[in-house]
Order: C-alpha cells, then sequence, then structure tokens
C-alpha cells in the first residue's frame, strides 16, 4: 500500500478504536498556557496540513499538481508558528505547511489553503511565486520564499536578525520588521550539517558571543534522516547543546503542547535576551522524502513502523480526547471534513490560470522599480564637516582608491540605510583602503567588520536588504566569493523570480579583484575570471576601469539598488587601485579630481566609454584591458593606426545597442579580455558582433586558462600592451 | 460525490426588507414556523416593543417606521433566519457562512454561534442599539461600470478624498463597507456633506445618502459597542457549527473559536472598523468552494455586491456581469431566496 495512505489509516483507526498513543511527560496544555481554541486550531491547521499533503500526491498522479516533498510528521512547526508572530519573519523550509497555515491564523481575511493549492497547481495566481514555483512564502505573513539548495537561507536569517539591532541603533523607523521581532529559520537534521548551516550557527555565535543582539531562532527539524541517510542518534543534541553563544532548547514536536512549549520558551527568550536559540524539535519524517521516494527501500519496516507510530496526529488527537476538546469522533469527522473541502478546492484551484509564456516566466527576475525616499541632501557644511581634512585634498588629482572611499563616504551621508560589511572593512579600511575612515565617519552599526566568512557576508547583507538596509557588501578578493557564490546565485539572484517581484534584496556587492597586481598575490589575490556573475538572470555586473568612471558608476550602482531593487556586483581592479600614471611615470593620467555627488557626467547602466574615434580599429574591453589598451592606442597611432577604445563597464548585461553604436565606422574590432579565455566576456562579445555586425573583421586576445602565477610570472599568462599591439597589427594586416 | 451541493449561505443586512418584503415572512414562514415566529414576537412584547407579525402584518409599508433600525433589524433577522431553516438540508450541505454588516449577527445564528432565539435578541437590542450614535450616517458609491468591472483608479481616488476629508478639523469620514461594486463610507455630517461635494465623479447613480442609517462601522459607534457588551452577555456565544467568515475575512472554525473572542469581535470591531463584506464573500468560495451561493431573504439586493465579490477575483471565470447573467441563466451560482424562481431550487418541496 502506499505509505501515505498507510499512514491515513492507521490514523483513522486509532480514532475509531480510540486506542490513542500515551502523551508521556508532555505538558499539560493548561499549565503552559495554551487555551483549548489555541490548541483546538493549532491541531486544525495540522490536520489541514496533513491533508493538503495527500491531497498533492493524488493531484501530482493525476498531472495536475507538481511537488510532493510533504510535511506529513512536521505538522509540530504549527504550535511554532502558535508561539510567534505575523511581524516576526521567517525563513522556512520545505516541510513548513503547517507553519504558514497556521501563521495565517493570526491575519484575518487570509486564504492560505486556497493559496497552497495554486502553488501545488503551478497556477500564475499562486500569490507568492506567481506559479514559478511550489514555495513556503507570504508577503503579508512575512514568509520569504525559499527554494533554497540546502540550508543556503540560514545566512540571511542571521542577516535579519541582525538587522533589527543596528536598526534600533540607528533609530531607523518604518522598517519591514519591528525592534522587537525575533527571526526564525527552520531546517532538518541533515541540512544542519551543510557547511553553509554551519557558518549560520557559527556566525550568529560568534555575533552573540561578543554582545551583538541577535534576536534569532534556529529551529532544527529533526526527523533522524536525510533523503535515505540516518542521523547518528544524538548527533544534533551532541553538536548544539554547549555550542558558544547558542542558547539550546529541547521539545518535542510530536506533540503540540510540547512543541508549544518549546517554541514559547524560544520565543521569549529570544525576545527578551536578543540572543539567539537553537530550537531542537522532534519530527518524524512519514512516508519518505518525496512522492516518488520508497523509504521501504533503504530503512527496515520495524523502523518505519515506529516513525509512524510517532505520527504528531496521533498524539494531538490523544491531547484533545484527555482535554475533551473533541472527541476522537468530532476529530474523524473534522478530518474528513478538511479533506473533502481541499479536494473541492482543488478542483477549482487546477482550472486557474497557468504561466504560458516564457516572457512571463521572466516578469519577476528583475525587480519592479519602487519609489524611494529622497536622499538627504547633506549640506557643504555637512560634507566639509565628515570630510575634515580630506576635503583640502579634494580639489588635487587622486587614485581610485581614493576616490571611491570618498564616493562612498558621500553615499553613505546621503542614504542613511546604506550599511558596509565585510572582513577588515572597519577602522583598518580595507585591505586597499577603499573603506578607510568610514568607521570612523558612520560608526560600527554601519560600518560592520565580519567574521571571516564569505557566506556570512553574503547572507548579512541579503538578510539586512530584506529589513529595508541597502547594504554594500565588500568581498575582498574576486577569488574568495566562489565559496560563498551560491548566496548570490541560488539566493539574492533568485529573490524576485520566486516571490514574484514581492521580496527584493538590493545591493552593492564590491568586490577587489582581477590580476596585474605588480608581482603580489598569486592566484587567489589575482582570480581573473568573472564567469561566475555572468549567467545569473538578473544580476548585474561593473567593472570600471579609472577613478573618474569609477566613481559615476558607483553612484548609478546605488540607485539601481534604491531604485530598481537591483543585485549590483561591481568588481574593483586592484592593479588599478593606486594606478597613477598611463604612459609614463609623472604623467598621472590615471588620477582625476573627485567630483562632488551631483557634479560632472552621470554614467547610466550600460554606457560605454570611448576613447578615440578612430575608424581603422575598435579595440572593445573593460578594467586592467582598457588601461593596457589605452597604452597600446598610443603606440598603434605612432604608426599610423587609428584607433578608438570602448571601455565596456557594464559587463552583465552587455548593451548590445549601445556597444555597436560605440564601435560605429570602424572596420576592424579587437576584443581584448584579460579574463580566462574559456567562458569570459570575450566569447559573448566575439558572438554578438558576428551576429549583429557581421561584415566587420574581429579578433580577440584573452587570458590563457591558467591560474595566475606568483612573482614575475604573474602576468604571462595575461594580455599585455605589447600583445595588445601584436594583435591590433595582425587584425589590420 | 455526494448529490448534495455545498453552499455558502450569506446573510444580507440594513435595507432588504422594503415594500414588497411587506407581509413575506407570514407568508413564507407563517405555518411552518409559527412556533419560532410566536418566540420572536414573545421577545418584543416583553420589550413592549411592536412585535414581528405586527410589523410583517402593517397595512402599509412605512418608511418611517419599517426602515428604522429597532423594526428593520428585528423583520431582517427573522426572514433571514427563518429562510435559512427552510433550505432543503437533503439537497444542500452547508459549508460556511457569512453576513453583511447587521447580517453578521444573522450570521451568528447560521452558523450555531447563538441560538435563533439569541440571534434574534442580539439583532433587536442592535437594531435599536445602532441608533447609539453623534449624528452621522452612510453613503454609498458605486465604483464599478455597467458591466460590474471596476473604474479604473475610482477606488483609490474616492479614498483619497475620504482620508483628505477626515484630516480637517471637524470631520469624521472612514470606509464602513465594502460591497465589491459599491462602497459604503461612513461619518459624521460635515465629513458627509464635504463627501457629497467633493467625491469624484462615479458611474451610474450619484452617490446616495442611506435614509436612517447611521454611521455604522466606525469608530463614532463607540456608544453602540459598549452598550452591546453591556447588555448582551458572553454567555450567549458558543463555538459555531459551521464555519463563519466575518467582516474581516476571518474564519470561525469549528471547534477552535472561542466563544469570548466572538463576543469580542461582534460587539468591538465589528462596530467600530470597516466590514469587508466583499473579501468576507472571496475567503469564503476559495477556502469552501462551494458549488453555490445561498442568498436568503428578505429580498434580493445584496445578490449585485455578492456577484461584484466574485467578479473582483474572477471566481470560475466570471469576469463581469454579461459573465455572471451567463452563469445565472445556464447553471446559477448565485440562488436568491428573495426570488420565486430560485427560492423553488432551494427550499424543501
Amino acid at each position: 500500500m502506499d505509505a501515505a495512505q498507510a499512514v491515513h489509516e492507521k490514523f483513522l483507526a486509532a480514532l475509531a478504536t480510540g486506542r490513542l498513543p500515551g502523551r508521556g511527560d508532555a505538558p499539560d496544555a493548561a499549565l503552559i498556557g495554551l487555551s483549548r481554541a489555541e490548541a483546538t486550531d493549532i491541531f486544525l491547521s495540522q490536520l489541514t496540513s496533513r491533508q493538503m499533503d495527500r491531497l498533492s500526491r493524488h493531484l501530482q498522479a493525476r498531472g495536475e499538481g507538481f511537488y510532493t516533498i510533504g510535511s506529513s510528521g512536521h505538522e509540530g512547526n504549527a504550535a511554532v508558528a502558535a508561539a510567534l508572530r505575523v511581524t516576526d519573519m521567517a525563513f522556512l523550509h520545505y516541510r513548513s505547511n503547517a507553519f504558514q497555515l497556521h501563521r495565517a491564523r493570526q491575519m484575518p481575511g487570509g486564504t492560505p489553503t486556497w493559496d497552497m493549492l495554486l502553488s501545488f497547481a503551478a497556477s500564475s495566481e499562486d500569490p507568492i511565486s506567481g506559479g514559478r514555483h511550489k514555495v513556503i512564502g507570504s508577503k503579508p505573513l512575512n514568509i520569504p520564499p525559499q527554494t533554497s539548495t540546502i540550508a543556503s537561507h540560514l545566512p540571511k536569517a542571521v542577516g535579519a536578525a541582525f538587522s533589527i539591532g543596528i536598526a534600533r541603533r540607528q533609530g531607523m523607523k518604518d522598517l519591514p520588521l519591528p525592534d522587537d521581532a525575533v527571526v526564525l529559520t527552520s531546517f532538518g537534521d541533515a541540512s544542519a550539517n551543510h557547511s553553509t548551516a554551519q557558518g549560520a550557527f557559527n556566525t550568529a555565535g560568534w555575533a552573540a558571543f561578543q554582545g551583538s543582539p541577535m534576536p534569532l531562532i534556529f529551529l532544527c527539524e529533526d526527523n533522524g534522516i536525510g533523503i535515505s541517510t540516518r542521523t547518528p542518534t544524538g548527533w544534533i543534541e551532541a553538536q548544539f547543546r554547549h555550542r558558544a553563544g547558542l542558547h539550546y532548547i529541547q521539545c518535542d514536536g510530536t506533540d503540540l503542547a510540547a512543541a508549544y512549549a518549546g517554541a514559547k520558551e524560544a520565543a521569549d527568550y529570544a525576545r527578551r535576551t536578543r540572543k539567539p536559540v537553537f530550537l531542537h524539535m522532534a519530527t518524524v519524517r512519514l512516508y519518505g522524502h518525496a512522492g516518488s521516494d520508497v523509504q521501504g527501500a533503504y530503512l527496515p519496516k520495524a523502523l518505519i513502523e515506529a516513525d509512524e507510530a510517532r505520527d504528531p496526529l496521533l498524539k494531538g488527537a490523544a491531547l484533545m480526547a484527555e482535554q475533551g476538546w473533541m472527541s476522537p469522533a468530532e476529530i474523524a469527522d473534522a478530518y474528513e471534513e478538511i479533506g473533502v473541502t481541499l479536494a473541492r478546492q482543488a478542483e477549482a484551484a487546477i482550472l486557474r490560470p497557468k504561466i504560458t509564456t516564457a516572457a512571463h516566466v521572466m516578469q519577476s527576475l528583475i525587480p519592479p522599480k519602487r519609489a524611494v525616499t529622497r536622499a538627504n541632501a547633506p549640506s557643504d557644511e555637512d560634507r566639509k564637516a565628515m570630510f575634515g581634512s580630506d576635503a583640502q585634498a579634494m580639489d588635487k588629482p587622486m587614485h581610485m582608491a581614493r576616490l571611491l572611499s570618498w564616493a562612498l563616504a558621500d553615499l553613505m551621508l546621503a542614504y542613511p540605510e546604506i550599511a558596509v560589511m565585510g572582513e577588515d572593512v572597519g577602522p583598518k579600511g580595507g585591505v586597499y583602503n577603499v573603506t578607510a575612515k568610514l568607521h570612523q565617519r558612520f560608526g560600527s552599526a554601519r560600518v560592520v567588520n565580519t567574521l571571516l566568512d564569505e557566506q556570512a557576508i553574503l547572507g548579512l547583507a541579503i538578510g539586512m536588504a530584506h529589513n529595508g538596509f541597502l547594504p554594500m557588501p565588500e568581498i575582498q578578493f574576486l577569488a574568495y566569493v566562489h565559496n560563498a557564490e551560491d548566496q548570490i546565485r541560488g539566493e539574492a539572484a533568485t529573490l524576485s523570480f520566486f516571490s514574484d517581484g514581492q521580496y527584493t534584496n538590493p545591493m552593492v556587492i564590491r568586490i577587489a579583484g582581477l590580476g596585474y597586481q605588480k608581482g603580489f598575490g598569486g592566484h587567489f589575490h589575482n582570480d581573473n575570471s568573472l564567469a561566475v556573475f555572468r549567467d545569473i538572470p538578473g544580476v548585474i555586473l561593473a567593472v570600471p576601469s579609472n577613478g573618474r568612471d569609477a566613481v559615476a558608476m558607483l553612484r548609478e550602482c546605488v540607485r539601481l539598488a534604491r531604485e530598481e531593487q537591483r543585485v549590483v556586483v561591481f568588481v574593483e581592479p586592484i592593479a588599478l587601485y593606486m594606478t597613477r600614471d598611463l604612459h609614463e611615470e609623472g604623467d598621472g593620467l590615471w588620477t582625476s579630481v573627485y567630483g562632488s555627488p551631483g557634479d560632472g557626467a552621470r554614467i547610466a547602466f550600460g554606457d560605454v566609454g570611448v576613447h578615440g574615434d578612430g575608424s581603422d580599429l575598435a579595440i572593445v574591453t573593460y578594467g586592467n584591458g582598457y588601461y593596457l589598451s589605452r597604452q597600446a592606442e598610443k603606440l598603434l597611432a605612432a604608426e599610423g593606426v587609428r584607433a578608438r577604445v570602448i571601455d565596456l563597464r557594464w559587463l552583465g548585461p552587455v548593451d548590445a545597442d549601445k556597444l555597436v553604436a560605440a564601435v560605429g565606422d570602424a572596420k576592424r574590432i579587437l576584443i581584448v579580455d584579460e579574463c580566462r579565455i574559456t567562458g569570459s566576456q570575450s566569447e559573448a562579445l566575439m558572438a554578438l558582433f558576428v551576429e549583429r555586425v557581421p561584415e566587420k573583421k574581429v579578433a580577440r586576445i584573452a587570458a590563457d586558462d591558467s591560474f595566475i602565477p606568483l612573482g614575475k610570472a604573474a602576468t604571462l599568462t595575461l594580455p599585455s600592451r605589447d600583445s595588445i599591439v601584436a594583435a591590433a597589427k595582425e587584425l589590420l594586416a | 460525490m455526494s448529490a448534495r451541493k455545498t453552499a455558502l449561505v450569506v446573510a444580507p443586512g440594513r435595507g432588504t426588507y422594503g415594500k414588497g418584503e411587506l407581509g413575506s415572512i407570514a407568508r413564507l414562514h407563517g405555518a411552518r414556523f409559527a412556533e419560532q415566529i410566536a418566540n420572536f414576537d414573545a421577545q418584543r412584547r416583553a420589550r413592549e416593543q411592536p412585535t414581528v407579525t405586527e410589523l410583517d402584518g402593517a397595512d402599509r409599508f412605512s418608511v418611517a417606521t419599517h426602515m428604522r433600525g429597532d423594526v428593520a433589524a428585528p423583520l431582517i433577522y427573522a426572514a433571514t433566519a427563518l429562510d435559512y431553516l427552510s433550505i432543503d438540508r437533503d439537497r444542500f450541505d452547508i459549508v460556511a457562512v457569512a453576513g453583511n454588516s447587521m447580517g453578521w449577527y444573522s450570521a451568528l445564528a447560521l452558523g450555531g454561534a447563538v441560538s435563533v432565539d439569541d440571534g434574534f435578541r442580539i439583532s433587536n437590542a442592535m437594531g435599536l442599539n445602532s441608533q447609539t450614535h453623534g449624528p452621522g450616517g452612510q453613503i454609498l458609491l458605486q465604483v464599478v461600470d455597467e458591466d460590474w468591472r471596476p473604474v479604473p483608479g475610482l477606488r483609490d481616488r474616492l479614498f483619497e478624498a475620504v482620508d483628505a476629508i477626515a484630516a480637517r478639523p471637524g470631520h469624521a469620514l472612514a470606509l464602513s463597507i465594502d460591497l465589491a461594486g459599491m462602497l459604503v463610507v461612513a461619518g459624521n455630517e460635515d465629513g458627509l456633506a464635504a463627501l457629497l461635494a467633493e467625491a469624484p465623479p462615479t458611474p451610474g447613480r450619484d452617490p446616495l445618502r442611506l435614509a436612517g442609517h447611521g454611521p455604522f462601522h466606525t469608530p463614532l459607534m463607540f456608544g453602540s459597542s459598549d452598550k452591546a457588551k453591556a447588555e448582551l452577555p458572553p454567555a450567549l456565544f458558543d463555538a459555531p457549527a459551521i464555519p463563519m467568515i466575518d467582516g474581516r475575512g476571518h474564519i470561525w472554525r469549528r471547534f477552535a473559536s472561542d466563544p469570548a473572542a466572538l463576543w469580542d469581535y461582534t460587539f468591538g470591531h465589528q462596530i467600530l472598523a470597516p466590514y469587508d463584506f466583499a473579501l468576507s464573500v472571496q475567503v469564503a468560495v476559495k477556502e469552501y468552494a462551494p458549488d453555490v451561493i445561498i442568498l436568503p431573504g428578505p429580498g434580493d439586493t445584496l445578490g449585485g455586491a455578492i456577484a461584484q465579490s466574485l467578479i473582483g477575483i474572477g471566481w470560475q471565470g466570471i469576469a463581469g456581469k454579461a459573465d455572471f447573467m451567463a452563469r445565472q441563466a445556464s447553471d446559477p451560482i448565485l440562488l436568491s431566496m428573495g426570488r420565486a424562481e430560485q427560492r423553488a431550487l432551494v427550499v424543501r418541496a
């Protein structure tokens, strides 16, 4: 027999015979402040969740439903919902149907079962994802949708919890999370082992250990198994009972009163002390991982039966009967009625419209624009006071690192919601001084020195963005982002898509990167691949090549994040941070005078930079490649070649029309790409020019497919001024 | 599948017992529910009020008398409750109940949260006590076009006008009832006058001041709320036997509803804050997916608001009045007991 049916029949049989399990030492409902109406309401939500799981399987069998990972055995999370407020943001894993159904009970006017059925049926009217995915989530219920890789939603929960304390310190008002909110995040015992989860526990503990507010509940729904691999008995408790910075609470999620008691204790503790709690809730996974999983294939029958005997509905029924709140017959009646009602709703839900076009699918890749409050318009006096002695240096040409640091300061002065976070961004001012003096100027609440964990940095940014901040996280080196790329790829970039544009996490991620540092660092400080950002739908990738552009582009990036809610990656070429000269020592051509906000030309998203108007050759490049191409262009000019050099500036996505217009009447195009040839921008550019201007001759030069070595060998695999000149001549020949 | 059709029952509110309904209680229910009517009459008599039988049996309909709260409410309640009791339960499985405004008091009885007699007691008391308020009333404004589809932006413009007026000293004005196609706005005299003068043009008819109505569902009704809580004890309330959807769209579930909380909502929020009738219908159809919606008497005027609530969410493909009428002609989704031909489909033979 189908496992779901078996569990269902066992429940009905127990109700029919009245043979319900004992509740052991589970608490008396009245003693823990759980009223009849509350307890019964939780129980009804649990019954509803269970029937919904059964229905999802029937719908899938009919080809009308598309998701069968169920919540059966995890219905204790309805009691967790009861112990929390709607304003306590919840980042939930996929067995959380009962939580969402029950949280909806706190907010009149919702239609939680209908909404969930629309989601099962992938209807475009599904209010959370618009039919794009079966997710647990709701805008009014403060449940951002998660369809994460394992546990990848935990770092942002840490970030959201951290943001509450920062908002309070900064006196920020009208944010999504009230001052006294707590954040909940749930996951399974198997997921708790994931390095992303471990990083989140560590970050929360690390912050709390030194007194930073972290009102966060880690809800581990421990069903003892991950797909087919069992968690060693006692592992979770042994791991977390004595973990630094985390307060450990255990409860039995198979008994709704015990689950409520545990959740209440956790919520009260987190709210009162503003410290993180690890709520270890025992659950049971009834009928396998998903619809297709037959657990009899890998679990002994006795174990499956023992699990089924721990069905939370049985203990819930025992509680109801024991208190005289619902008789077994009434429970059977209510359970049946819920099932019949859901089936009727499902027939209506499957008729609702579906997504039928690619354009509709992609509608929410890019978040909607939003009306933002106007920036502070800091007066000259405010700026002078902030900049102090720097103000006197502002009329002198400066290198990119200094210009960026001033631009950041101006942005933070204008936009109080900006927060900067990263390794060593505080008093040290970052490895390259780009965040110099920000800590001194804006304080530790807005300039956050993080621990050494890129997932934590990006999670902090994503979580703070959920609470109305505009984060500008810094990743110290491009190579370091790779261990955390999923926080951008799987989390930040997908949020708008999976929430139909309702949830967003606008931010500007600053990353120091690319090669050519003079003999410094080796591969991990000179990584030259941007491929990781280029294929993520919706993400903007910007790479400035000089200080003046960098300032204008950073301001545009902040505008894109603030007004258009975009996730922006801003890669700063390290080798150009301190570069002053272009052709010869002392020419100062790579410096510029800082332009105050509002001064100078704006560089809009997609705008390319063009130097010269030669029609023999257009060199299309970015970053260090632009710098080297400018050197090459001078040498070529001396040989009579009339070239123009085009700085892409915006690599993801490239504005093809603007680029083709910039190439203009140049007959030949040389693409210069400092990144590894495989997967580099040059590939896309070759394709673009072949498609758009097939009459032009196109060639490229890019870095070899190698890692970067140390010392003088560091640039051997990269394009150089001379190799650009050579490639140009070859193309012109 | 059972041959019984599932039904949502929606109890009508004020303004539904009119000239055409005079005598209908006796005509439709006199024989079958004589005892129940006698109970209602006894309650009225004990309070030295004219009885339902007398009022329903008057020679002619008097606006001054029959539209007054203390007369209209018990008449409407009696007609609704007796119609409800007339529904053929062998053919209809009632899966949820809702109501409009004072129809909520009827819904309490329909759902079994109060007895039929106590429902009358509550409606009767509230009919009288809803006259306990300062000067003010309600205005009805249409926000849909001829096909009952929303006029783009009109709602927002109206709410902006209401908010702007309410911000003026001495002006009280707020949304009272959302009927989907119509909005009822309530306020004091200054607020209402300003709205009549400043409301953006509405399609169909001009904004209409509702005769005999107070500023229901606004904070101006605090006296009524206080009085209700003093006169009508929580002990009248029980958990419902059938789910009830209130004016916030909240579902009062079987087994899991706290009678004290229900009492508190009924005589607190329900009186003092907007009644979102459209939402209550929309929640009910989504969460219970009934085959039909039954509108008990008196009258059938709430039918338009029910249809417009369905149109608001495109329920079962009904996107406008034409769709709705076509559906009614082929396989009616709304059965109004105030219409003889539809009543025949609902009542026990």
